[in-house]
């Protein structure tokens, strides 16, 4: 049956809704990585990053869809990476970002 | 020589600090509380932070060196005014003279905000809304957790700038303490119920203080709780006595909403004391809607001395403020009246 165009439709819920079980996939990212829970969002990571220049890339906020437990588009994000490291050398809280975005390239 | 008499309005930390002091200098202290007991919020507390030390031991300690022969405690005393008669000051109860001194030490300390104001919150309706002084209480059993505590794993959040940094609320200010203690309840959450999910809705996290920024660390990656960018905008009943919270998160750009066992609100500090300065006398008032913390003349090099000769001021009363920096400025006022009094021998 073809669905009928009534000139409008229904968004999707936007909001994010944190009663939802964490993915076992996204625990399994902070166990093999603990130090991503240590990241406080201050952008460093962004500012710097050669990648992010040309695509959008931003880690830390692959780092907060991770802590929200939204799994959907984190690996295809996490692709613009180029692993040159520079955000880890810069970032004040120790993130080891490189492993963090390998691990989230494959989920 | 007679021993030179000084009044001290409030028997919290500022107060008993300074009483100790200007006792041990061979003063003679009358230090009055409006309360039935003293050490003002410091006797409603748990552990402190960032090193969780026992809030009594430090209460005991000071109540220990308060046992000073030149020390007299009266509690149950509320002052109203104080005024001039020469050189020295009258404390007066409505219209009754209670004592008169050389000088006057006004440390009344701070009152914690209203968080029935900020409506949209629900506290005071909902029994699962309760505030961080109230969170205290119920770390020390002395009420019961309103959630049922063999839930597996209870979910808690904490609301930071509860009255603080809002213009609704007429105040603009800072309270200074409310993010660590956030940091600290948070991690004392986590030590009653292990398994509970801790989430705590920030603005900035303020961490000023050695020893902060490592807490506000331990409680990200050791207690993994989890900090969310975003002031919550409203909290609705759920099922049974739960809450469902809304706020933005900042980080996404998105909506987000969460339901909740217990909702802890970080109220502010507010002034408990307005000083009313109308004639030569000084009024102590009840504070009115945006009124603000004792305006110091003096600044930053001398902030214990108000235009009037005799008149001194010391800890939160003038602003938030923390415990250790409480405790300092009290000893240092007490040093201020000391050279006070020298003078004017």
């Amino acid at each position: 049956m073809s669905v009928r165009d009534f000139g409008y439709s229904v968004s999707d819920q936007r909001a994010v809704d944190l009663d939802r079980k964490m993915p076992d996939e996204l625990e399994r990212v902070y166990l093999q990585e603990p130090s991503l829970r240590n990241c406080i969002a201050c952008g460093n990571c962004a500012a710097l990053c050669s990648a992010g220049s040309f695509t959008g890339f931003q880690f830390y906020r692959l780092n907060v869809l991770v802590s929200r437990g939204l799994l959907s588009e984190l690996a295809k994000k996490a692709e613009a990476c180029m692993l040159c490291g520079k955000c880890q050398m810069a970032c004040p809280r120790g993130v080891n970002i490189r492993h963090g975005i390998m691990l989230m390239a494959q989920l | 020589m007679t021993q030179q008499k000084v009044a001290i309005i409030g028997a919290g930390p500022a107060g008993l600090q300074s009483a100790i002091s200007l006792a041990e200098m061979g003063f003679l202290v009358q230090l009055f509380e409006k309360e039935k007991q003293p050490g003002g919020h410091l006797a409603h507390w748990h552990v402190l932070f960032p090193d969780r030390q026992p809030a009594n031991e430090v209460l005991d300690a000071l109540m220990i060196s308060a046992m000073n022969p030149n020390i007299s405690l009266i509690t149950g005393a509320e002052i109203s005014a104080i005024e001039p008669s020469g050189r020295k000051w009258q404390l007066k109860k409505a219209e009754t003279l209670i004592c008169e001194v050389d000088a006057v030490l006004l440390a009344s300390g701070f009152k914690l905000f209203d968080a029935a104001q900020k409506e949209e919150y629900g506290y005071g309706i909902y029994p699962a809304v309760v505030t961080s002084s109230e969170l205290e209480a119920l770390f020390m059993h002395q009420k019961p957790w309103p959630f049922n505590e063999n839930l597996e794993s209870p979910k808690i959040g904490l609301v930071h700038c509860v009255g603080s940094r809002d213009a609704k609320c007429g105040n603009l200010y800072c309270s200074k303490v409310c993010c660590v203690t956030a940091v600290k309840q948070a991690i004392e959450l986590k030590k009653t119920f292990p398994a509970a999910q801790v989430y705590s809705f920030y603005m900035d996290m303020r961490m000023f203080g050695l020893g902060y920024e490592e807490l506000y660390h331990q409680a990200q990656m050791e207690y993994r709780v989890q900090f969310i960018r975003g002031r919550l905008s409203e909290a609705s009943p759920a099922d049974g006595q739960r809450i469902q919270v809304k706020a933005e998160d900042t980080l996404m750009g998105r909506p987000l909403k969460l339901t909740l066992d217990m909702l802890v609100l970080m109220v502010g500090m507010t002034p408990s004391v307005v000083l009313g300065n109308g004639s030569a006398s000084v009024e102590l008032k009840k504070p009115m809607f945006a009124d603000g913390f004792v305006k110091m003349p003096g600044q930053a090099l001398d902030d214990s001395r108000l235009q009037k000769p005799g008149l001194f001021v010391a800890g939160a009363c003038k602003g938030p403020v923390t415990l250790p920096d409480v405790v300092k400025d009290a000893k240092a006022t007490a040093l201020d009246i000391c050279n006070y009094l020298t003078e004017v021998l």
